[in-house]
C-alpha cells in the first residue's frame, strides 16, 4: 500500500504517534514493545519519513541512553544474575529486560515522532489551530520540531569547541567528563533563549496576534482515508491495552 | 618555515559543491595575515578546516610540520586559538572569572597558579570590572575579549579570528586593535578573516583574497603600500 505522503492530514499524523506514543509508555511487557516499534517503523516508512536521517542526527543520544541503561539495571538486583564481580551482582536478567524495555520505549518514540516530519510546519500549525489549540502555542510546537535537529547540531558544535579550549575529553575522569557536560550545555541552553527571545520580539514588531480570527488560506480537510486511520488507529490502541490489561 | 600549512585542499558540505577547491597556503607565525573575500566565499569553512573543526575531503593541513588528522582537537587548541564569528559558541561558565579559570580547574592545576593566571590575563584583557558578571550579558565587544582571554589560557602561539570586527563600534575596535598590538608584539601569528578595510589596512602584513573557494590574491606588505 502507498499512501502520498502529503494526503494525509497533520492531525491525522498527530493522532497515530499520539496512540504509538501513548502505548509504548504504558504497556512494560517486551514482546508487545517490540511489535509495536516494528508496526511503527513501517507506518513511518509508508508515510514517507526518513527515519534513517533522524537517527543519525540523534545519535550521539543513544550513548546516554545506553548509560542510563547500565545505571539502572546496576540498582535492579533482584532475579537471574549474569555478570558478577567478586560477588556483586552487576547485570541481573530483570535489569536487562528493564533496560531494553526502555531503548524500544524510546526507540518507538523516536520513531513515531519522524511520522510528524512529514508535514510542514505551515500544516502543522493549521491543523492544531483547527484543533482549537491557541495559535500561540500551535507555533511553539512547530518551532520545537523543527527546532530539535539544530539543538543537535549545536549540542555537537559546542562539544567540538570546548575540545579546542585545549581538554582531551576521552583522557577525562568520568567524574570530570560529567563535570565538563555540563559546560558544553552552556551555550546551547543560552543560545536557545536568545533564539526564543530573538523569536518572540520579531512576532510582537510583526503584529502577531492583531487579529482575533486568523483566515487561513488553505483550510485543511479531513478526507475518508483520515477518519478511516483516526478511527483505526484508536481501535487499535484500546485493542492492544484490551489484550494487555487482560 | 610554515606554521600552518594547507597543500591542494578540497572540502565541500554537499557531495559535488565544491567550496573550496585545491587550496594551498601557508601561514607563518611572523606575520599578521588577513583573509578576505565576499560573503560565502569559504571564508569560515577555510578557518574551521585550519583548526581542525572540518576535515578536508581532499588534501591536507600540517600543523608545525604534524598531519592535521594525527592530532586531537585539544592538541590544536593548546598550539592554535580560534575566535569563532559567534563568540556566545564559545562561552561555557557562570561568570567571566570561572570562563578563565574552568579549563585549569579540570586540568587538576595548582590553585594559587590558578589564581595568579587568573588575576593575569583578566588585567590583560581589560575584563578585571567584568569578573562577576554572566558572560551571556556582556556586550558583543566584552564577550570577544572575553572569548580571546579564554583561549589565551593555553599560550597559543597562533590565532584566527574569524570577522572579530563585526558588531563593534569604533571606539571597541580600537580597543580590540591595541590588544591585538599587545598580541603580535609577544610574537604570536595572526590569521584574521575579515571585510574591514580598516582594520585590516592597520594590521596586515599579508592580504590573502579568496572568492569562491581559491586564492585569488596574495599580497605582501611591500606591495600594498604602493597602491
Ligand atoms: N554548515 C554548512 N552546511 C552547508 N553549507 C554550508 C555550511 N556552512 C557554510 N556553507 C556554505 O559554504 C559556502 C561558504 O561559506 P562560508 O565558509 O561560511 O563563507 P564566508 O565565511 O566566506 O562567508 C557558502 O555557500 C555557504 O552557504
Ligand atoms: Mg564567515
Amino acid at each position: 500500500m502507498e499512501i502520498e505522503k502529503n494526503k494525509l492530514d497533520p492531525r491525522t499524523k498527530l493522532t497515530l504517534v499520539l496512540c504509538i506514543s501513548s502505548l509504548s509508555v504504558i504497556i512494560q511487557d517486551i514482546n508487545i514493545l517490540i511489535g509495536i516499534l516494528v508496526i511503527s517503523i513501517i507506518i513511518s516508512n509508508i508515510l514517507g519519513a526518513n527515519i534513517y536521517s533522524v537517527i543519525k542526527k540523534i545519535k550521539g543520544l543513544v550513548k546516554i541512553f545506553i548509560a542510563i541503561i547500565i545505571i539502572q539495571s546496576l540498582f535492579i538486583n533482584y532475579g537471574e544474575t549474569i555478570i558478577q564481580i567478586n560477588g556483586y551482582k552487576i547485570l541481573t536478567d530483570v535489569g536487562l529486560i528493564k533496560g531494553l524495555e526502555f531503548i524500544f520505549r524510546m526507540a518507538i518514540i523516536i520513531v513515531s515522532a519522524t511520522i510528524i516530519t512529514t508535514s510542514s510546519s505551515r500544516e502543522i500549525v493549521q491543523g492544531l489551530i483547527q484543533l482549537k489549540i491557541k495559535y500561540e502555542i500551535a507555533f511553539m510546537v512547530s518551532v520545537g520540531i523543527r527546532f530539535l535537529p539544530i539543538l543537535t547540531q549545536e549540542i555537537k558544535d559546542s562539544i567540538k569547541a570546548i575540545q579546542l579550549r585545549g581538554i582531551e575529553i576521552n583522557k577525562l575522569s568520568i567524574k570530570k567528563r560529567i563535570e565538563i557536560y555540563s559546560y558544553i550545555f552552556m551555550p546551547v541552553v543560552a543560545g536557545s533563549i536568545i533564539k526564543a527571545q530573538n523569536l518572540s520580539t520579531a512576532m510582537e514588531t510583526r503584529a502577531f496576534r492583531a487579529y482575533n480570527k486568523r483566515s487561513s488560506f488553505n483550510e485543511l480537510k479531513l478526507n475518508n482515508i483520515d477518519y478511516l486511520i483516526i478511527i483505526g488507529s484508536f481501535l487499535f490502541a484500546i485493542l492492544i491495552l484490551a489484550l494487555y490489561l487482560k | 618555515m610554515a606554521f600552518i600549512k594547507a597543500s591542494n585542499v578540497s572540502f565541500n558540505y554537499k557531495e559535488g559543491e565544491n567550496v573550496l577547491n585545491n587550496l594551498s597556503l601557508e601561514l607563518n607565525k611572523d606575520k599578521f595575515t588577513s583573509i578576505i573575500g565576499p560573503n560565502g566565499s569559504g571564508k569560515t569553512t577555510l578557518g574551521k578546516l585550519l583548526i581542525g573543526l572540518l576535515k578536508p575531503v581532499k588534501g591536507k593541513i600540517l600543523i608545525n610540520d604534524r598531519d592535521i588528522l594525527t592530532m586531537t582537537l585539544g592538541e590544536i587548541g593548546q598550539l592554535i586559538g580560534y575566535l569563532f564569528q559567534n563568540p556566545e559558541k564559545q562561552l561555557f561558565s557562570t561568570s567571566v572569572e570561572e570562563e578563565i579559570t574552568f579549563i585549569m580547574k579540570l586540568k587538576g592545576m595548582d590553585k594559587k597558579i590558578i589564581e595568579t593566571e587568573k588575576e593575569k590575563i583578566l588585567d590583560k584583557f581589560s575584563l578585571k570590572h567584568l569578573r562577576k558578571e554572566f558572560p551571556f550579558n556582556l556586550s558583543q565587544g566584552e564577550k570577544q575579549r572575553l572569548a580571546l582571554a579564554s583561549i589565551f589560557v593555553n599560550k597559543p602561539r597562533f590565532l584566527i579570528l574569524d570577522e572579530p570586527t563585526t558588531g563593534l563600534d569604533i571606539k571597541r575596535k580600537e580597543i580590540l586593535s591595541s590588544h591585538i598590538d599587545i598580541l603580535r608584539k609577544e610574537k604570536i601569528g595572526m590569521a584574521v578573516i575579515s571585510h574591514d578595510k580598516s582594520f585590516i589596512t592597520k594590521h596586515s602584513d599579508r592580504i590573502i583574497e579568496i572568492n569562491r573557494g581559491e586564492i585569488v590574491g596574495d599580497r605582501k606588505k611591500q606591495i600594498r603600500s604602493k597602491n
